[in-house]
């Protein structure tokens, strides 16, 4: 007989995704404090009248009472309790939430303990929501679910080594996950440079708290070039690139083709 | 009890019950039913459907301009003189096309995406047809003059909707979405904040 499982529990978790099951149904993964990332069916969720209806999107938080079935549990209440309003107001944001949930869905395995990484995604959300920036709130949640899911990058010393890596010749290693110093680099043929500027800030993001690094003034490079160095951190550890990532990427581009039609457009009336 | 599973050494009958089965929304119960139904029908009404079945395989195909199922390319729909060609209703799936035809409320063109961003399943802005949608309203013989986004009112459906709206900016064609607010029969008690706090925003003078 396998251990007891409680019939009903009742629980606050984030929404990460949800896909079609039949006509009506909806398998929705929901990420919890306690008990780690979860699958349960919403029946009945996509018919105009079901009460489930509306409370299980995706990054929202909600409080759900699941019951135990016999394949898969089953959500038999769902409420509100953030939907997170200030992400919908506009596509960049909407687009890091989305990278953000598909990183949490990702790099979790159902039912194992998933630490504070609920914590850590509610916290984003709540950030994004709030109206910071950007580039800031997805760097820290990167390096700190890199870091829950045993992928702490190294950001002190050399990945081959352990030597101190000095501010003179810095490069870096994605498949490696970190630092590596001008003698181990023959070791790594995919070590790329790294810049002192970028490595101050991933440094201090890593190092946190958050609300001092987010003091640091990221100009557009700078921004630019963390992102790249955590993309490609991202990439290598989950094996490939994340939907998420192309598509702020590409929203990004989309809206900068749209303000300069715009500014275009303006310049044409004057 | 034997396996139900369809294979080929069990019976006629039994395959049909399974086969059905497979069919959305069909439970066991309606399968045999449909099953027995077939087994007692005239032989004619088991060929038409037989019939039926293997053409919608081999027949319909996706039309060229709008992506939406067609026996033909273009669809019926496109070629339509009647239809008001300064329109584009764009949608996720072919079925949502039949939905809004029911309505009798739009008269315009459509495009069909197949499909909606959906970073969580893997799907980014290149796996659904968004640059065919570019392609038709970059055309020079377009007379396309406003996109109406009618995409789920979810997430996916949302972001789709505003990345749509930056990419057709710059084109200059008016980018409209479908009003959001309670559905008919819905119970202000259970509905979410979200579509609650859009009901309000986008509230109406009451005539
Ligand atoms: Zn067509």
């Amino acid at each position: 007989m396998p251990a007891r499982v409680p019939r009903v529990i009742k629980t606050e978790a984030l929404v990460l995704r949800h896909r079609r099951l039949g006509d009506a149904d909806r398998i929705v993964t929901f990420l919890t404090p306690g008990r780690g990332k979860r699958d349960a069916v919403a029946k009945g969720v996509l018919r105009p009248r079901s009460k489930l209806a509306g409370h299980l999107e995706p990054a929202t938080r909600v409080e759900v009472v699941l019951a135990h079935g016999r394949t898969l549990d089953i959500v038999t209440q769902a409420q509100t309790l953030d939907a997170f309003g200030g992400l919908h107001e506009d596509l960049d944001r909407l687009s890091t939430a989305m990278y953000l949930a598909e990183m949490a869905d990702r790099f979790t395995i159902e039912q194992e303990d998933t630490g504070d990484l609920y914590a850590l995604l509610h916290a984003a959300l709540l950030r994004i929501t709030r109206g910071d920036g950007l580039h800031l709130v997805t760097r820290s949640f990167e390096l700190a679910l890199l870091d829950a899911a045993g992928f702490r990058p190294e950001w002190r010393h050399c990945i081959g080594c352990g030597a101190a890596v000095s501010a003179e010749a810095i490069a870096w290693s994605a498949l490696g996950g970190g630092l590596v110093c001008p003698a181990c680099r023959p070791a790594h043929p995919d070590a790329a440079a790294l810049d002192a500027a970028t490595l101050k800030v991933l440094r201090a993001i890593q190092d946190g708290p958050y609300e001092q690094a987010a003091r640091i003034r990221l100009t557009p490079p700078l921004a630019a070039a963390l992102e790249r160095v955590m993309h490609r951190l991202v990439e290598s550890v989950a094996e490939r690139e994340l939907t998420g990532q192309r598509f702020i990427t590409e929203a990004r581009r989309a809206g900068m083709a749209a303000t300069a039609a715009a500014e275009r457009d303006a310049g044409a009336a004057r | 009890m034997h396996d139900r599973r369809a294979d080929a050494t069990a019976s006629p009958i039994a395959r049909l019950i399974e086969a059905f089965h497979r069919l959305p929304g069909i439970g066991p119960k309606s399968a045999q039913r449909l099953a027995y139904h077939v087994l007692r029908a005239p032989e004619e009404e088991a060929r038409t459907l037989a019939a039926a079945l293997i053409e919608v395989k081999e027949r319909v195909r996706l039309c060229e301009r709008c992506f939406n199922v067609s026996h033909q390319s273009p669809c019926s729909i496109c070629l339509d003189p009647s239809r008001d060609r300064t329109v584009i209703c764009v949608v996720e799936e072919p079925l949502d096309v039949l939905a809004i035809e029911r309505t009798r409320g739009y008269g315009g063109l459509f495009h069909v995406l197949h499909g909606v961003i959906s970073p969580a399943d893997g799907v980014g802005p290149e796996d659904v047809k968004i640059a065919e949608l570019l392609a038709r309203l970059r055309d020079v013989d377009t007379e396309v003059h406003e996109v109406i986004v009618a995409t789920n009112p979810n997430l996916e459906g949302e972001a789709t909707a505003m990345y749509l709206a930056r990419l057709l900016q710059p084109l200059g064609v008016r980018v409209t979405r479908l009003a959001r607010g309670l559905p008919a029969g819905a119970d202000l008690e259970y509905a979410d904040d979200l579509t609650l706090g859009r009901a309000i925003e986008f509230r109406q003078e009451v005539r």
